[in-house]
């Protein structure tokens, strides 16, 4: 058994649209059916009994190794608490060499599983011990560190719920919901809305109570006091019973309440001391602590909060008592379960003291013990939901106060007999405003019902039918993916959106290049919808990309697939027939959006067959409009944009557009056929998304493609009266595409000067050669500087290879550099003649290009 | 000299438009002593204090207070300016001062503008303790007084980033309230407020903050969008450092990932053995080594405010050349200390170099092989700070890219006002030819390098921070209506704020009869002061405010707001009650009551009860217009204002009526007033009229108000 790589693949992906963890494994002959060997199946079960079956009932056949640690590593995350459901192993070419593919939730738990999932494995094979135990344990506690804690995720799964998508910015709980222009964060419940100043505020408990007083809201008057006595003074001016606590602590440390005499005040005075040197006393509120949590302007939850106590029973020391409370099944240790259990640590014991108890006390029966001054659930205590039962006059002085401080999530703290009677009534008051309040008592409250605080925060951040989505535009094919993703994006531009567009060139915010490079896969597509400058996206979705980590985007509303043709970049990563790479391709296709639009060659039978994977509508484009495919779908009254003579015609049932192929300047009159398809698919693109067709018109005959703006896409010179010209295609396809265009033009003698990228078969390189030796009289052959891995000459040998069974070339000469093969190839031309520059290095080659231009 | 009783009056009051501080000081017989029959008096006070010679007093010139002193004046006037000297040499630079002599013999008010009541009651006390050693030819130590002075004003008052901020406002004539001790600041009133806290506003976002003290997290981010970083990462050995400054590209930095003050950094570094030898050395100071791309040139500071860039400073390097004869410490006195824009204090743009306290200074020196005490060799060239004095100004030259990427910095951090860090060499040539580098975000910029710079054009970005909190139609105010008089506050007070509750605003309401938010009775009893009506406007639910004030009030504590859009005098009866602030006639009572008509806006409206003669002169200190109400239309005040186009409100033939220039409304019957009860309630009728003075001045419609009038009944 071995495991040559892992990938996590982080969108929709190849095989599902879960994320999830790729791995390749080789396994030797007796690993291909281990399955077989009952031995270690029961070695295996004994080790782990949860694996469950390992393949579907009534299934026969070998199980390798690679099903175990797929079925291992699924049944270890389901059993670490993850919800994780899909899996599946797949044969490669390779004899014995499988794909396994296992969902995650969290990806280090992922990798962590499969980690484990061999050490099972190679125990049960070897029949050492395994420790599933401490392998649970690990599992279990990475998750919980890597998961969305229970406030985020309340957040996260009602945004998720309304389609609206999300991405962590941090390990932590800093989330980002939506794309782009229309983003917005959360970090746990603190939106990017909440502000800064009333969090300091909300810190600050005296200018707290002084702005609360200031909006009517009922407050327990007192004082900061400078050492105890001045404290004793305070308290005799406030009246007993008060208060004493820290100026600035969070979490109910360092508070004593209800204090009535000076022993107790001087205790009280230390603890608090002991965590800040300001100290504030104030009037003691009688009653239960209640939590009303404000969410943009409206109470949407209500708990009362208590401490973690227990009441005696005149038999049981205090010790005891809490034991008895900790073995309900419902406490543990940490946030897992509804309560916490109660702990008998320092802060038990000094609350005891003021009680006059000691942990071996026996409290008279009924006597309430409380064992800490805060509700909090993970100290023990617990939370009772009372959302219903609050009076719309309490309701209203929590929101005044929220309101005054400026917070637009707060956890408004209470005192009160009742929330159900108004707390001028009772004396109760407000004695604390929480910026980023937990949420954990109203999601999973201690008793009663829980309330779908994540849902409230969401509507106050999206209105209703806001998903926070920017139109996204995934283009995928073997040739004219950059080109028509240029061509989508212009149209969108002279819609008004800003466009964020990434290609094989870079990445590119209202046309400024941000990114160089091959930017075609999802890391750049998700910086694209980090971007807050970005109102559309369009996507060239390479096949690389998809392969190796799977989408950036959930979903699209517009997937285009240009073509799949013969075929480029075969052979690697598993993907060998060009039936392989159409189910790569299709993957964008799978994932548009129900509402969304897939725009598809009809005149590309592997293109035309992924139709059947879109849950969205299609738009079939093709030249010929009586193709079969066009023809039925244009009958059943669906999207179709085909060529009729010199126009490009979109029509859906009876209603037709028109565009004159002279109004759209990339075909050049008409004359280039592979731009006619460009065009086509991304008008059928624009129309998908609605752009108006006024805007489309326009677009199309203003898009230039030139060096500036498509470098590298068929760019057209006049040098010295012959034409030259300037592409970067590499694969039989794009090169069948040029010679025919090609053909189109007029020329004395036609030259081509070209290298192969080295990361193609062999027999694509020399393919492109047997092509273009059949069209032009000269080839000069260059040895590219990407060897991706090829020997010295590998490529050139190759490329000569193509040229044995060329009919029309009558010279062909071999030189070393790009530069050195252009100039060549410029020194020989005349005018009337036409020489196709094949580059490969595309900025650096143009470049040279433009200065020998300039110098003729 | 004893003080009676000081106070502080927290707005206008009856001496000026400003805060002041008011102390009633008994002089005993001391009147018997003025100025100039106290031997060596003047010599000492003016030796003492010799920037005394600056104050005019009433004389109009410099000296004119030196001439009084030697004419011969009293204790209580010294003591104003020798307060108002202290505030100055504490550094709360003050003008307006009086001092006026009470009917009582040897009691006086001494009164100083105050910018904060504590600093400016440690002055006065100083200030006493100064003048009375004088006196009696005692010794004080004036020194350490001012030295005292100046550090309790240094705690007190705003730092000079808020200061610029709210003198901003000020100039826009937004009001602002400071809300603590520290600079919590609200600008504006009620509803339409913003808070500021030094370089922060209620609009920054609390999750900005925290991803730009995320220094990892915002590089991410940046980034991602594209915008220029030190790129870099985490290396695990010496060399994974060589292989990370490789795909960086050298030259590059290694450092501690957690270090501070420039511990354990190497820059430039352009070889493998120069980044292994680095990583050694960053891994004994952190728990972990980054490498990043060393960014060549000068770091600035780019402050974006509302999505502009508004100011630009300059970092530059300090060093000094070694003469072979001093220390390191001392060339730095030397060669960069005697800059006479270097200093201690918040007013200096460059701060003094202390090699010993500096623990940033001090490594940098010992990276270059030296300790602050030894003394390199002559010629030698040692570097003290690296871009420790960003404080030339560049405002002008930023490149529009430059600009762009420090704004696009700030909003993908998503803060409001952010100071943006970026290293450059050039900051007038593009951004991404020089490869320049954004290092960091911050939140709550400091502002003092934009305002003081040590080169260049102060910046206006106190202004550009209100221009963006504040848009041009909006002036951070609501409507208050500001009453007072003898009698009647209160009712009208109550029916205007029915009022403007029927128009639908949420109406704060301070009276006798309580605090009231919404219509609801908040508080009870008498809230008719100053401090009931700050906490109104400190509500940020409140639409609209109407605040009475009595004689007692504006006396003892000043009012709560600087202007008004509407005041509403109702009457002067009698002086009673105030006896206590020595105020013993009409014409007196006068005196104070006006304060709330000298507020009116420009734009706003005084209402004025045009049957009371003192009340009716008030209408010439109005700088808005004026509303004269009367029970008889036909008396000369009201048919002159008239004729001048004026508005006014009176009775006639049983009917309130509206008036304007010529042109009369019938508003409503008496008869079917309720407050008047069937005519049971006759002096309820001025305050019908000038409830409706107000509700028209405040733009209501004719039917609410008359609506409002017909339902509204007294309790």
């Amino acid at each position: 058994m071995e495991v040559s790589r892992i990938r996590a693949l982080r969108g929709p992906n190849l095989w599902s649209r879960h994320t999830a963890i790729e791995a390749i494994v080789t396994c030797n002959d007796a690993e291909c059916s281990i399955g077989d060997n009952p031995d270690f199946e029961a070695r295996l079960r004994a080790r782990f009994p949860e694996i469950g079956f390992l393949q579907p009932a009534g299934h026969q056949g070998g199980i390798s190794v690679a099903h175990i640690l797929e079925v291992a590593a699924l049944n270890l995350q389901k059993q670490a608490g993850c919800t994780v459901t899909f899996s599946c192993t797949v044969q490669t070419v390779e004899a014995g060499t499988y794909q396994v593919v296992v969902e995650y939730g969290e990806e280090a738990v992922g990798r962590l599983a499969f980690e484990i999932a061999q050490t099972l494995c190679r125990s049960a094979i070897d029949d050492t011990s395994f420790d599933l135990d401490s392998a649970l344990t690990r599992l279990r506690e990475l998750d919980e560190d890597e998961r969305l804690g229970p406030s985020t995720g309340s957040i996260v799964y009602a945004a998720l719920a309304r389609g609206i998508p999300y991405r962590r910015l941090t390990s932590g709980s800093m989330v980002q919901f939506g794309w782009g222009s229309q983003q917005r964060r959360i970090q746990a419940a603190e939106t990017d809305d909440t502000s800064a100043i009333a969090q300091s505020i909300a810190q600050d408990k005296e200018l707290t109570k002084k702005l609360l007083d200031a909006a009517g809201v009922p407050i327990p008057f007192g004082r900061p006091v400078l050492d105890e006595d001045d404290a004793w003074v305070a308290a005799a001016e406030i009246g007993f019973p008060v208060v004493v606590k820290p100026q600035d602590g969070n979490q109910g440390k360092g508070v004593t309440v209800n204090i009535v005499g000076r022993d107790q005040l001087q205790i009280a005075y230390a603890a608090a001391s002991a965590i800040s040197s300001s100290i504030m006393v104030e009037r003691y509120l009688p009653g239960h602590d209640y939590r009303l949590l404000v969410v943009g302007g409206k109470v949407v939850a209500a708990a009362r909060r208590d401490p973690p106590q227990v009441i005696g029973d005149g038999t049981h020391s205090v010790r005891e008592l809490v034991e008895i409370v900790n073995s309900d099944p419902r406490r543990s240790e940490g946030h897992a379960t509804a309560l916490t259990k109660i702990r008998l640590d320092e802060i038990a014991l000094a609350r005891l003291s003021i009680q006059g108890f000691t942990v071996d006390s026996i409290p008279p029966k009924g006597s309430r013990v409380i064992l800490r001054n805060n509700a909090n659930l993970s100290t023990g205590g617990s939370a009772t939901d009372v959302t219903d039962d609050v009076h719309p006059e309490v309701a209203a002085r929590a929101v005044a106060a929220a309101q005054m401080i400026g917070l637009d999530i707060c956890g408004v703290d209470v005192v009160c007999d009742s929330v159900l009677k108004p707390l001028e009534e009772q004396g109760g008051g407000v004695i604390e405003v929480n910026a980023a309040p937990g949420l954990r008592m109203h999601l999973q409250p201690s008793y009663g019902k829980a309330r779908a605080v994540g849902e409230a925060i969401i509507s106050t951040m999206f209105k209703a039918g806001d998903d926070a989505r920017i139109p996204v535009v995934a283009v995928s094919g073997t040739n004219g993916k950059t080109t028509t993703v240029r061509l989508i994006s212009h149209l969108l531009r002279q819609n008004g959106k800003r466009v964020g567009m990434t290609n094989s060139d870079g990445v590119y915010i209202e046309n400024q290049r941000i990114d160089t490079g091959d930017c075609s896969g999802p890391k750049s597509a998700r910086n694209v919808l980090l971007h807050p400058d970005v109102d559309a996206a369009v996507f060239e979705t390479a096949r690389g990309g998809v392969l190796r980590e799977g989408l950036a985007f959930d979903r699209c509303d517009v997937a285009v697939v240009t073509n799949i043709g013969i075929g480029d970049h075969l052979g690697l990563s598993y993907i060998h027939t060009v039936d392989d790479l159409a189910v790569v391709k299709r993957v964008v296709v799978q994932n548009v959006a129900p509402t969304g639009t897939a725009v598809l060659n009809a005149a590309d039978p592997m293109v035309v067959k992924m139709a059947a994977s879109c849950p969205g509508s299609v738009t079939f484009f093709a030249s010929d409009c009586h193709h079969p495919v066009m023809a039925t779908h244009r009958t059943k009254g669906l999207r179709v944009v085909y060529l009729d003579g010199k126009e490009v015609v979109a029509a859906e049932g009876v209603i037709e557009q028109r565009i004159a192929l002279k109004d759209i300047p990339l075909t050049r009159n008409g004359t280039i056929g592979f731009q006619i398809e460009n065009a086509m698919a991304a008008i059928a693109a624009a129309w998908a998304l609605g752009v108006d067709w006024k805007v489309i018109r326009a677009g199309v005959a203003t898009f230039v493609n030139d060096a500036a703006t498509a470098p590298g896409r068929f760019n057209v010179y006049d040098y010295k009266g012959a034409t030259l010209i300037a592409d970067y295609g590499h694969n039989p396809d794009a090169i069948i595409a040029l010679v025919n265009a090609i053909d189109n033009m007029s020329a004395k003698r036609r030259f081509v000067v070209i290298s192969g990228a080295g990361d193609r078969r062999d027999e694509d390189i020399s393919q492109q050669t047997e092509i273009l030796g059949n069209a032009f009289d000269e080839v000069i052959l260059y040895q590219d500087q990407c060897q991706r891995g090829r020997a010295d000459g590998e490529v050139l040998a190759l490329l000569q290879q193509g040229l044995t069974k060329a009919t029309r070339a009558k010279k062909v000469e071999e030189i070393r550099g790009e530069f050195a093969a252009t100039d060549l190839a410029l020194s020989r031309l005349k005018t009337g003649d036409l020489c196709l520059i094949l580059i490969d290095q595309v900025d650096e080659a143009l470049a040279h290009i433009s200065k020998r231009i300039a110098e003729a | 000299m004893k003080f009676l009783k000081v106070m502080p009056l927290h707005g206008p009051n009856i001496w000026t438009y400003r805060p002041v501080l008011e102390a009633w000081v008994d002089i005993g017989e001391l009147e018997d002593s003025p100025s100039n029959t106290i031997p060596g008096f003047y010599e000492r006070l003016t030796s003492w204090l010799p920037s005394l010679e600056e104050h005019r007093c009433g004389v109009g010139e410099k000296g004119g207070f030196l001439l009084r002193l030697r004419e011969g004046t009293w204790p209580g006037h010294i003591l104003e300016h020798v307060t108002i000297e202290l505030q100055n040499l504490a550094g709360m630079q003050t003008g307006f001062g009086k001092a006026r002599e009470t009917s009582t013999r040897g009691v006086y008010k001494v009164v100083v503008r105050s910018r904060h009541a504590k600093v400016s009651r440690e002055c006065m006390d100083a200030a006493r303790d100064l003048v009375m050693a004088a006196i009696e030819d005692k010794p004080f130590d004036v020194p350490a007084t001012i030295t005292r002075l100046r550090d309790i004003a240094d705690s007190y008052c705003l730092g000079p980033s808020t200061a610029c901020i709210v003198d901003a406002a000020t100039e826009r004539k937004i009001p602002s309230v400071r809300l603590n001790e520290g600079n919590l600041v609200q600008l504006g009133y009620g509803a339409s407020q913003h808070r500021i806290w030094t370089a922060e506003t209620d609009q920054t976002s609390a999750i900005a903050e925290s991803i730009s003290s995320d220094k990892n997290l915002t590089k991410t981010l940046l980034q991602a969008c594209g915008v220029p970083v030190p790129e870099g990462r985490l290396v695990e050995s010496p060399q994974d450092a060589w292989e990370a400054a490789e795909e960086i590209g050298v030259p590059v930095v290694v450092k501690p990932v957690d270090g501070n003050h420039g511990r354990g950094v190497t820059t430039e570094l352009m070889t493998r053995a120069e980044v292994e030898s680095a990583y050694q050395l960053a891994l004994d100071e952190g728990s972990g080594v980054i490498v990043e791309r060393f960014v060549r040139g000068n770091e600035h500071r780019l402050l974006v405010v509302g999505g502009k860039v508004v100011a630009a400073a300059r970092g530059e390097s300090a060093s000094v050349t070694g003469d072979g004869r001093s220390t390191v410490a001392e060339l730095i006195d030397q060669q960069i200390n005697t800059d006479p824009r270097r200093g201690t204090t918040d007013a200096d743009p460059l701060n003094l170099i202390l090699a010993d306290e500096d623990s940033a200074v001090k490594f940098e020196i010992m990276r270059q092989g030296f300790q602050p005490d030894s003394i390199p060799p002559k010629g030698k060239q040692v570097l003290i700070q690296r871009n420790g004095n960003v404080a030339f100004d560049v405002t002008d030259q930023v490149h529009p890219s430059i600009a762009a990427a420090a704004a696009l910095a700030a909003r993908i951090v998503g803060l409001d006002i952010a100071g943006v860090d970026m290293v450059v060499e050039d900051v007038s040539r593009p951004f991404v030819e020089q490869r320049g580098a954004i290092v960091e975000v911050n939140a709550g910029p400091g502002l003092l390098m934009h305002l003081k710079p040590a080169d260049g054009k102060a910046r206006p970005v106190g202004q550009a921070i209100i221009d963006s909190l504040f848009p041009a139609n909006k002036s951070g105010r609501i409507p208050i209506v500001g009453i007072t008089g003898t009698l009647g506050k209160s009712s009208v007070a109550r029916l205007v704020s029915r009022l403007l509750h029927l128009s639908g605003k949420y109406v704060g309401l301070t009276c006798k009869d309580g605090l009231y938010l919404d219509q609801r009775q908040v508080e009870k009893g008498d809230r008719a002061s100053c401090g009931s009506a700050h906490k109104v406007l400190l509500n940020r639910s409140v639409d609209a405010a109407v605040l009475v004030s009595s004689a007692q009030s504006i006396l003892s504590e000043g009012m709560a707001y600087d202007r008004c859009q509407v005041g509403i005098v109702t009457n002067i009866i009698g002086a009673e009650g105030l006896d206590n602030f020595y105020i013993h006639e009409p014409d007196q009572v006068y005196n104070v009551l006006r304060t709330q008509v000298d507020i009116v806006l420009p734009d706003g409206v005084a209402v004025l009860n045009a049957q009371d003669p003192l009340v009716l002169k008030m209408a010439e200190l109005c700088d808005g217009s004026v509303t004269l109400f009367s029970q008889d239309p036909e008396i000369s005040a009201v048919t002159e204002h008239r004729k001048q186009g004026g508005r006014a409100v009176f009775v006639r033939y049983g009917s309130v009526v509206m008036a304007a220039g010529k042109d009369e409304t019938t508003l409503v019957e008496l008869a079917s007033i309720p407050l008047l009860k069937g005519g049971a309630a006759i002096h309820q009728i001025d305050n019908v009229l000038a409830a409706v003075g107000a509700a028209w001045a405040l733009g209501l419609s004719q039917e609410l108000i008359r609506t409002g009038i017909e339902t509204f009944k007294a309790e």
